[in-house]
């Protein structure tokens, strides 16, 4: 638990600190960042069904 | 270069791309619909037919480097090509200078600053006093020199020719464009991106369709697809030809001066896992190397995903780039032009 908050106390469950920022979620983050910048000018997105749709079911 | 022979980190980059434009786009599609609304009158629907010459054979015209590289535009004048001309955004000051009027032009990003630029945009200075985005590419050199001055030029080219162009605009389409469209006096077709299964009772296709009813059409994610798109589903065109359609680097830019290339850097920790984010092709018509980055790979694979399930022909003849597969011929654009004689 960190220094910051402690207590006069005992928690019936172990209180474990979850990591700060995972490897993965950085990654995320930098790739976002990115293609924001590549994408910036010309981006809608794709969808990989039919290349038409009429509001039809 | 196929998706299963790339790295591992290559291709979990590519595959988050789709997740990030949805993430970042989805109120502007919604909120540009509803504001266009008022506008959006006529459709594909309403599009008169084409003639007999036009209804055979369209180009695209993109908006990659080969445009120039290959002095594309003014072979095109030279030609008396009879066909259809579909033009994007970015290319159709490029085609009126050249003295090439297109027939269609296609406009769809929802940037709220930088798209208007390629209408010629009044408030120019105010929109780019803040944004590196062109500088930082060498898309138009000579705009870059003397950007005021040739501003004001594109605008007056605009107005002019504006009236005898179909603006293939999409509701995403942002304010200062959709102005700029009407006081240029462009005669606006308005439809929606698929952006995903509208199939599904909550899809935002579904949702933007709901607002105006307009046609849906797929986009690849960039405006040259959605060019393509247009030409293949809506008009029906058979055989087209790409030109500018880049998507990659010539093997002489350094990677340093891609645009992803800072962030990237992220993901690797040599110079060898780094140059693995930016795989090569080799041009079949010119066995130049080119090589792509994650973005660029992405609409690569958007648009070959989508001409699988189309019919017709298509050449590529961007002479560059690394746009190609066994079912996607390459041919000089001299070629193509001469077969359309």
């Amino acid at each position: 638990m960190s220094d910051l908050l402690k207590g006069n106390f005992t928690t019936k469950k172990q209180v474990t600190k979850p990591n700060e920022t995972k490897d993965s979620d950085t990654l995320e983050s930098t790739f976002k960042k990115a293609a924001l910048n590549s994408i910036g000018g010309s981006m809608v997105y794709v969808e990989r069904t039919d290349l038409t749709w009429d509001g039809e079911d | 270069m196929t998706q299963s022979d790339m790295n591992e980190k290559f291709v979990d980059v590519v595959s988050k791309i789709t997740e990030i434009g949805k993430d970042w786009h989805s109120q502007d599609l919604v909120t540009n619909a509803m504001a266009n609304l008022p506008y959006t009158e006529k459709s594909f629907k309403d599009l008169p037919p084409l003639s007999e010459s036009k209804r055979n054979s369209a180009i695209i015209v993109s908006a990659g480097p080969s445009l120039h590289k290959f002095d594309v535009l003014a072979k095109l004048k030279q030609s008396n090509y009879p066909g259809a001309i579909v033009a994007i955004d970015g290319s159709l000051v490029k085609c009126l200078k050249n003295g090439i009027i297109p027939d269609y032009v296609l406009t769809l990003d929802p940037h709220p600053t930088r798209i208007v630029r390629w209408f010629g945009d009044n408030e120019f200075e105010e929109n780019t006093r803040n944004d590196d985005y062109f500088s930082r590419q060498d898309l138009d050199v000579e705009f870059r020199n003397n950007s005021i001055k040739e501003n004001q030029e594109n605008i007056d080219l605009i107005n002019k020719y504006a009236p005898q162009i179909k603006l293939i605009i999409c509701s995403s389409a942002p304010k200062n464009v959709v102005e700029r469209a009407k006081d240029a006096g462009f005669d606006m077709y308005w439809w929606n991106p698929i952006v995903d299964n509208p199939k599904d009772p909550d899809s935002l296709t579904r949702q933007i369709h709901q607002i105006n009813k307009k046609s849906c059409m797929n986009t690849g994610g960039t405006v040259g697809t959605a060019a393509w798109v247009f030409a293949n589903a809506i008009l029906k065109v058979p055989t087209i030809a790409l030109t500018g359609m880049d998507l990659g680097y010539h093997s002489e830019t350094p990677i340093e001066m891609t645009q992803t290339y800072y962030e990237l850097q992220e993901f690797a920790n040599t110079r060898e896992e780094l140059e693995q984010l930016f795989p090569t092709f080799i041009f079949p018509l010119s066995n130049e190397q080119f090589y792509t980055d994650p973005t660029y790979f992405w609409y690569r694979n958007n648009f070959l995903d989508l001409f699988s399930r189309a019919s017709g022909k298509t050449y590529n003849c961007s002479e560059a780039g690394t746009l190609f597969a066994d079912n996607l011929p390459c041919i000089t654009f001299n070629q193509f032009l001469n077969s359309e004689q």
